[in-house]
């Protein structure tokens, strides 16, 4: 995995959030065909003040360098954002990014 | 260390810098319904990880292109009013079904965006599972003319 880009905004009382994931998403037919190993992230989730905002669980269907956005209540400016990111070999990343 | 674990650990030690008590309610669907990853039909693939309950047709709008250019590629985007629990995404172009599980918070806005890989054209389906436990779904039928996953 590489890096994460993370944008959060606060409107009225709405953060938008939009992230991107640096991964190549293949699974196992895939990986077999590229000649390269399988890699794919398999749970993001994403807290505010230790509230869990956004979460799933994925496969490697998703597409290359995942690209997800979500709104959520609740946060205000400066909160920190944070997103951890499982893949499938079980490392963890984490990004944090403050809400504008 | 299992990964389950393992997560939970990395998550306590991040709460634990946030706010001293946090109450986290991450789901890993893989350890808790690995055969629904397995599954190669979405039609299995929803038995395995909501049960046999009859679906209603209602209640998710989903947006998709009819056609997508390039099948590695396929925004989508989910949007409910309704009180999930959980919302899953599946398809019928790939070797497995199960694309993707949404765990939803109390009180989250349901309005996602993410892109799949389809190797061909078929149909994605979303199934939630409200609360209260009723089921839900909508379909749609998605035209690839280049596919995905290197096919």
């Amino acid at each position: 995995m590489g890096k994460m880009k993370i944008k959060a905004k606060l409107k009225g009382d709405i953060v938008k959030v939009k992230a991107m994931f640096t991964s190549l998403m293949a699974d196992s037919e895939e990986a077999e065909k590229k000649k390269i190993k399988v890699e794919y992230i398999t749970q993001i989730v994403a807290t505010v003040n230790g509230n869990v905002v956004y979460e799933v669980s994925t496969s490697g269907f998703m597409s290359e360098n995942p690209l997800v956005k979500f709104k959520f209540k609740g946060a205000k400016k400066g909160d920190k954002l944070i997103f951890t990111v499982t893949d499938n070999h079980g490392k963890i990343q984490t990004g944090k990014k403050k809400i504008k | 260390m299992d990964r389950r674990k393992f997560l939970g650990v990395g998550l306590a030690a991040f709460a634990a810098i946030v706010a001293p008590v946090a109450e986290l309610n991450a789901i890993d669907f893989r350890a808790t319904k690995p055969k629904a990853w397995e599954a190669e039909k979405s039609a299995e693939a929803i038995k395995e990880l909501y049960g046999t309950g009859g679906l209603k047709k209602s209640g998710i709008t989903m947006t998709a292109p009819k056609l997508a250019e390039n099948g590695g590629s396929i925004p989508i985007n989910i949007k409910s009013d309704l009180d999930f629990e959980s919302i899953a995404v599946f398809q019928d172009a790939n070797p497995r079904s199960l694309t993707a599980v949404f765990t939803i918070p109390k009180n989250a806005i349901i309005d996602y965006d993410f892109r799949i890989k389809m190797r061909q054209t078929a149909f994605v389906t979303i199934v939630g599972k409200t609360r209260a436990g009723v089921l839900h779904m909508t379909t749609k039928e998605i035209d690839v003319s280049i596919g995905g996953c290197g096919g």
